[in-house]
């Protein structure tokens, strides 16, 4: 099976699921290298090179360069899938939301409610989130505990390349909005990705690690972390399982109360900023389901309550780091 | 002189690189016989025991469970108590000067191959010793080359073997056409027979064993022996909700249930496993393919394919496995078992003995080739 990396797997997704189905459509800024200027087409293949490619495969009316104008092609992407069209839209970082909340938020989160159930609105909004690339607080935050918050949005949160791709066509044959948050730092992660088309339901966890002594609970890029964590942990004797959920909403609660009844001791570990965040959700729903069989009270490793620093040191000293989570282990593995 | 014996991460499957230690059955200063269960291993499929090679006490664990250690790294040292704690500092240093020689590990790791055939590629794993005959393994209904873990290593120490993916599993292209069994014994045949000249012995499991007995009624003289583990055909009835329910589970809790009716004992399954069955499961595809071929095992009225009369023809050994906890193909009537068949039944196994009494069918497949003469 080949090695792709998380850019190419989230490229192949794109390039098959385009070509199955015409209605399949895709808006943002920079995707086919700036509609209004006179360079060369398709020069990056999008802003991260992730859409290398598309332009010329299915030409410049399904694959669109938008001006920066978030709440303008947000709100074209939400009435496209309103009569029919799957469109894939892309907010260059995540952070940029901000300036079209209103149409994710009160718009394309609500249509299927508050016209009976007789709306669909088949759109996936992509964007990329995370530290780790000297950005700075505009560009750097992690902000799926907002948008998990809000009923009627999927929130889907890759950690790997495969599954970035099935959880990508999964997405798009979806018929609600998805929220996909692609982490910057993982683009040029490698793994295995099967050249054949596949889908990763949502709300099904992936046990990472299969381990005794106390569960990890990470998602996106914080799996890698609680890799390394539980390796070092390995050699000193503490075995370790890593679940990701994989999606943040629907969440798989099913397999995280059932790793927590069977191990009875919970890390959590999260990029975001820890009031109301998925860390502090996931744990109230386990403190609640696993009282009894919780041996000791369930750690969260989470980013600080500050913005993300653009100086490379306090930015590499704001992230959940290996570290943490194994500090963080060992405060409840001898109790 | 003191004997002192290495207890190593056995090397059990022909890719298996590495081996995850989960539980030491034996404390340290305990004493040990020989083929006594010491040290349970996590594989890519299920858990496995490793069996003490030599009697004495084991002296020092020097891997720890939840270790993972390459093949052949020493795990631990059984001696007898003569041997001094300096002679056991020794061997274990000597240990790790081996590995750190940069010696390869017996063997090295071989890896799977494709074929070209009509209609696509066959996947498959060739290891062992050059000859014209080969041991030919086929997997069952759901599984793929990785079902021979602990077999086909230990066959290709002494013979050469081949195990495939079956079309439509692992790495093999599906087949096209309304005669399911028949089109995959064609595109088996095609693939092998231009690089094994010589006797082919059949080692097959469950739905392979529907495969195996085609084989033997479309090339009679070519086969050398065969050895079927629960195949299907025999008797009329089996768990026909396995298949629909291996077909249905899209997620890991459901389909881990089902992967726990074939074996006896359920905790043996790893994660890995899981994992494995749901990646091959969800491409686009396997599961119209993995139906075609529910649909040639079993109807509503029961199992559709008939080996027996086949298995009756044949002059060449025949040798039938089977656990005696198989919930998913019943142990056979008597009456359903050809006469010229050799019957074993393990005790305390479900319908994957190969894995959960992995020795006891090797041994049964060596004496079955055995009897072959030349």
């Amino acid at each position: 099976m080949a090695k792709k990396s998380f850019r190419q797997a989230l490229n192949d997704a794109l390039h098959s699921e385009m070509a199955r189905d015409p209605r399949v459509i895709m808006m943002g800024e920079d995707l086919t290298g700036g509609a209004g200027a006179n360079g060369v087409k398709d020069a990056w293949g999008g802003p991260f090179g992730v859409t290398r490619g598309l332009l010329g495969a299915f030409g410049p009316d399904r694959v669109r360069d938008t001006p920066i104008s978030e709440a303008a092609f947000i709100g074209a992407a939400a009435g496209a899938a309103l009569t029919g069209l799957r469109p894939i839209a892309e907010i260059m970082f995540v952070d940029f939301a901000g300036v079209c909340l209103d149409q994710i938020m009160n718009q394309a989160a609500k249509f299927r409610y508050m016209f009976g159930g007789r709306a669909k609105t088949p759109l996936v909004i992509r964007a990329t989130y995370g530290a780790g690339s000297r950005s700075g607080s505009q560009h750097t935050q992690a902000l799926h505990a907002i948008f998990t918050h809000i009923p009627g949005l999927k929130v889907v949160i890759p950690s790997n390349p495969y599954d970035a791709k099935g959880l990508l066509l999964q997405a798009i044959r979806d018929d609600d909005p998805v929220i996909f948050l692609e982490h910057k730092m993982l683009y040029d992660t490698v793994g295995e990705v099967p050249d054949a088309s596949y889908t990763i339901p949502f709300g099904e966890a992936r046990v990472v690690r299969d381990g005794k002594d106390v569960v990890i609970i990470a998602v996106g890029r914080m799996v890698s972390v609680a890799e390394d964590a539980a390796r070092s942990l390995a050699a000193e004797g503490i075995s370790a399982s890593i679940v990701d959920p994989r999606t943040t909403s629907p969440l798989d609660e099913d397999t995280l109360v059932e790793v927590t009844e069977k191990i009875g001791r919970v890390v959590i570990v999260d990029e975001g900023n820890p009031r109301c965040g998925v860390a502090a959700d996931i744990s109230a729903l386990l403190a609640d389901q696993c009282f009894d069989a919780l041996k000791a009270p369930i750690k969260l490793v989470t980013a600080p309550h500050t913005p993300v620093p653009y100086a490379p040191n306090l930015e590499d000293a704001y992230v959940p780091t290996p570290d943490a989570v194994i500090k963080a282990v060992k405060s409840i593995v001898k109790r | 002189m003191s004997l002192i014996e290495a207890v190593t991460i056995p090397k059990w499957g022909m890719t298996m690189t590495e081996g995850k230690i989960t539980q030491w059955m034996i404390g340290e200063g305990g004493s040990v016989t020989r083929g006594q269960e010491i040290l349970e291993i996590e594989t890519t499929k299920v858990t496995n025991v490793l069996e003490a090679a030599a009697s004495g006490t084991l002296r020092q664990i020097v891997l720890a469970e939840g270790t993972t250690a390459p093949v052949g790294a020493l795990a631990g040292v059984i001696a007898d108590e003569s041997a001094t704690q300096a002679e056991i500092d020794a061997f274990i240093q000597s240990y790790a000067d081996r590995i750190g020689s940069g010696e390869e590990g017996e063997g090295g790791a071989s890896l799977p191959r494709k074929v070209s055939v009509a209609g696509g590629s066959l996947n498959l794993l060739e290891a062992g010793e050059p000859s014209d005959d080969i041991v030919l393994f086929l997997h069952g209904f759901g599984g793929d080359l990785t079902t021979w873990l602990f077999n086909q290593p230990v066959l290709a120490e002494t013979m050469r073997t081949i195990a495939v993916d079956l079309p439509g599993h692992g790495d093999s292209s599906p087949v096209v056409g309304s005669n399911v069994v028949d089109e995959i014994a064609i595109a088996i045949e095609e693939a092998v027979t231009p690089i094994a000249s010589g006797k082919i012995h059949l080692v097959a499991h469950s739905f392979g064993g529907a495969i195996a007995a085609a084989l033997a009624a479309r090339l009679p003289s070519r086969i050398g022996s065969l050895t079927l583990i629960a195949p299907i055909g025999l008797s009329k009835e089996m768990s026909r909700d396995f298949l629909t329910d291996f077909i249905a589970a899209e997620r890991r809790r459901p389909l881990q249930a089902v992967l726990e009716r074939l074996f006896a004992d359920p905790s043996k399954i790893t994660n890995d496993m899981v994992e494995g069955t749901l990646r091959f499961k969800r491409l686009e595809g396997v599961a119209e393919a993995l139906s075609a071929i529910a649909d040639a095992i079993a109807g509503d009225t029961g199992q559709k394919q008939s080996i027996g009369a086949t298995l009756s023809a044949l002059s060449c050994p025949v040798t039938l496995i089977w656990g005696d906890q198989d919930q998913i193909v019943p142990v056979p009537q008597q009456g359903e078992i050809p006469a010229n068949a050799t019957f074993v039944t393990i005790p305390q196994a479900g319908h994957m003995p190969q894995m959960e009494a992995a020795a006891i069918v090797n041994n049964a497949i060596i004496k079955t080739i055995a009897q072959a003469g030349t």
